[in-house]
């Protein structure tokens, strides 16, 4: 299996809020937080074939710009599943990873898993929740944030491989 | 291993985390901290540790200069018990769901109940409050009396056991009635308590509670094998994702907060610094940059790292970094799951423990002075002005490199592997994913 991250400048390793204006980018490599799911991926003969960023306030400024590169890209290099997150409690990289990750469903055949934590975010994760496949995170410095690494590769591996998701779904998305 | 330990760690944590009469102690103190912090700057200007600084500023503006500094750090360092107790009952009554502000009250009624109220001087007895039973050493009794109090408040709201007012009565007035039942249970429990105790030898509940609990909680928690394991199982928990010292806090902070203030209280006085092991001690002196002392891994990602990724966030992070917010490195390098950097992460602060443990100990650097200074004040700086000695400065500059040499084969050891990574990938192609042309 071969996985995209889309991650925000901070949890990519580019430095923290104050770098919320970095452009949409991207590293064939396992950047920052996608490391650690590289790792996790790696004892399954999986892997991380690129990881996607983008400062928050530059999606905020440029949400259609953005949502439509990556959509495109992603057609490009035809990964088998798109995972946006983990984002933690963060409110704006939650808000671009959910509409990021919308718009990447409705747009193309790639399919997509969202990792979100319900704090700082019980306004945005109800207008989602019925349409994208959003795994229960916790927020910064929470407990399980390596259980919700298994359920939301688990969730990737049976949506790529066309399996009955609804067991997961039930037991860890919201 | 690691599985196994996030299987013994996590519901222990979890508990932790959750309890709400140890999550309200943390928001309680988090309540007094920018007072304690805004007040310990002007303690900090009327103590500069610079010699002559106290005479140049007499001959300036008078001898009466120094009270009049004094007079706002008293105003919360003398007082430190009745405002932990206000705090917590406010934090506490959020976190119940009750009104926050007739929590507070009713806990500080609760607290002024079981304070003496007369002084005797000589041979005539006044009407006063000594301030020892307020401050420092009042802190464990207005803990407890907070938590009790407002536990007795909930029991009789939960039961509607309140005056009902007409409909059309103005709704705060309505409110103030509410709170008439269950305030005068909370009173009438309290008026026992303070009877019960004066027919003891305690005579008052404050020396029952200091005697017994607080005394004895302070010697166990100040000494080195307390804070060894406080950042033994802070460090652990991060490499796991969790912001550790919010959970271990859960059990230390009532501890270390009155180990500080008592520092604190000493060093307003003038008189001797009791206490080695305070809040300062282990903000100043175990940690650089944060928690798992990342300032010295992000000199070396700086200096010595080739990969291009480890590089440039050392370059993004040093700055913040000087300041104690190491938000970027924790998760951007990561530190989370990353059982490389785990490994110095938490032997970094653990041995910077035992070193100035021993430092201290040994009368090498002053004690800390238990001025509470802004968080982000830089290593050295803080070295300096939480001891009043430049020695402090000296110390920290030893831990900060002996954790440059620590951290050195570990973070060379991802630095290989993320390098290697880097070279496999630009021998296909450009590393670099372009998006301007899509």
């Amino acid at each position: 299996m071969k996985i995209i991250v889309l991650l925000d400048q901070i949890q990519a390793g580019l430095g923290g809020k104050e770098k919320a204006d970095t452009e949409l980018g991207g590293k064939k490599l396992a950047m920052g937080a996608a490391d650690t799911i590289d790792k996790t991926l790696k004892k399954k003969d999986s892997e991380v074939m690129a990881t996607f960023f983008c400062g928050t306030e530059y999606f905020s400024e440029n949400k259609d710009l953005v949502s439509g590169k990556i959509t495109r890209m992603l057609q490009k290099m035809k990964p088998d599943v798109l995972l946006v997150g983990p984002t933690y409690d963060y409110h704006d990289f939650a808000d671009m990873a959910l509409e990021v990750g919308l718009a990447v469903q409705t747009n193309s055949d790639i399919p997509v898993v969202a990792m979100v934590a319900s704090e700082k975010n019980e306004d945005l994760v109800p207008q989602f929740s019925d349409k994208l496949d959003i795994i229960h995170m916790p927020k910064k410095g929470g407990t399980g944030l390596s259980d919700s690494i298994d359920h939301a590769l688990e969730l990737c591996n049976k949506k790529v491989n066309n399996e009955d998701i609804s067991e997961l779904k039930s037991n860890y998305c919201f | 291993m690691q599985k196994q330990f996030e299987k013994v760690l996590m519901p222990v944590a979890t508990k932790l985390a959750n309890n709400v009469v140890l999550r309200s102690l943390r928001d309680g103190f988090l309540i007094i901290t920018p007072l304690i912090i805004v007040t310990s700057i002007f303690l900090l200007i009327g103590n500069f540790p610079i010699p002559g600084w106290e005479d140049f500023w007499t001959g300036v503006l008078g001898p009466q200069w120094a009270e009049w500094f004094s007079a706002v750090s008293n105003s919360v360092f003398s007082f430190t018990g009745l405002l932990s107790c206000f705090g917590i009952a406010y934090a506490y009554g959020k976190n119940r769901g009750l009104h926050a502000v007739n929590s507070a009250a009713v806990a500080i009624i609760s607290f002024l109940i079981m304070t003496p109220t007369s002084v005797t001087v000589g041979k005539k007895t006044v009407g006063a409050v000594e301030t020892q039973f307020l401050g420092p050493n009042g802190i464990f009794l207005g803990i407890f009396t907070a938590i009790i109090a407002v536990v007795i408040f909930r029991f009789a709201i939960k039961r509607n056991w309140t005056i009902k007012m007409p409909e059309g009565v103005p709704p705060a007035v309505s409110e103030s009635f509410d709170a008439l039942i269950p305030s005068a249970l909370v009173v009438l429990v309290f008026f026992i308590v303070r009877v019960v105790f004066s027919l003891t030898d305690y005579q008052t509940a404050y020396n029952f509670i200091y005697t017994l609990i607080q005394s004895p909680l302070k010697n166990v928690g100040n000494s080195l094998p307390s804070v060894l394991l406080y950042n033994f199982l802070s460090s652990v928990l991060w490499c796991f994702g969790i912001n550790g010292p919010t959970i271990v806090n859960s059990v230390w902070s009532p501890i270390f907060f009155a180990l500080t203030q008592d520092n604190l209280t000493a060093y307003n006085a003038g008189t001797a610094l009791p206490h080695i092991y305070t809040q300062q001690f282990i903000d100043i002196f175990t940690t650089y940059g944060g928690g798992g002392s990342t300032l010295s891994l992000l000199i070396l990602m700086l200096t010595v790292c080739k990969s291009k990724r480890v590089r440039e966030l050392g370059k993004l992070a040093i700055v913040p970094g000087v300041f104690g917010i190491n938000e970027p490195v924790i998760f951007g390098l990561p530190v989370v799951l990353n059982p490389i950097i785990a490994i110095p992460f938490i032997i970094v602060p653990v041995l910077n423990t035992a070193i100035s443990g021993f430092v201290f100990s040994m009368g090498w650097v002053p004690y800390t002075n238990g001025v509470m200074l802004p968080w982000t004040t830089p290593p050295l700086i803080s070295g300096w002005l939480s001891t009043g000695s430049i020695l402090g400065s000296i110390l920290q500059l030893f831990e900060l490199v002996l954790g440059i040499v620590i951290y050195y084969p570990f973070i060379k050891m991802l630095d290989k592997q993320y390098l290697g990574e880097e070279a496999a990938v630009e021998k296909d192609a450009d590393i670099d994913i372009d998006f301007s042309t899509i």
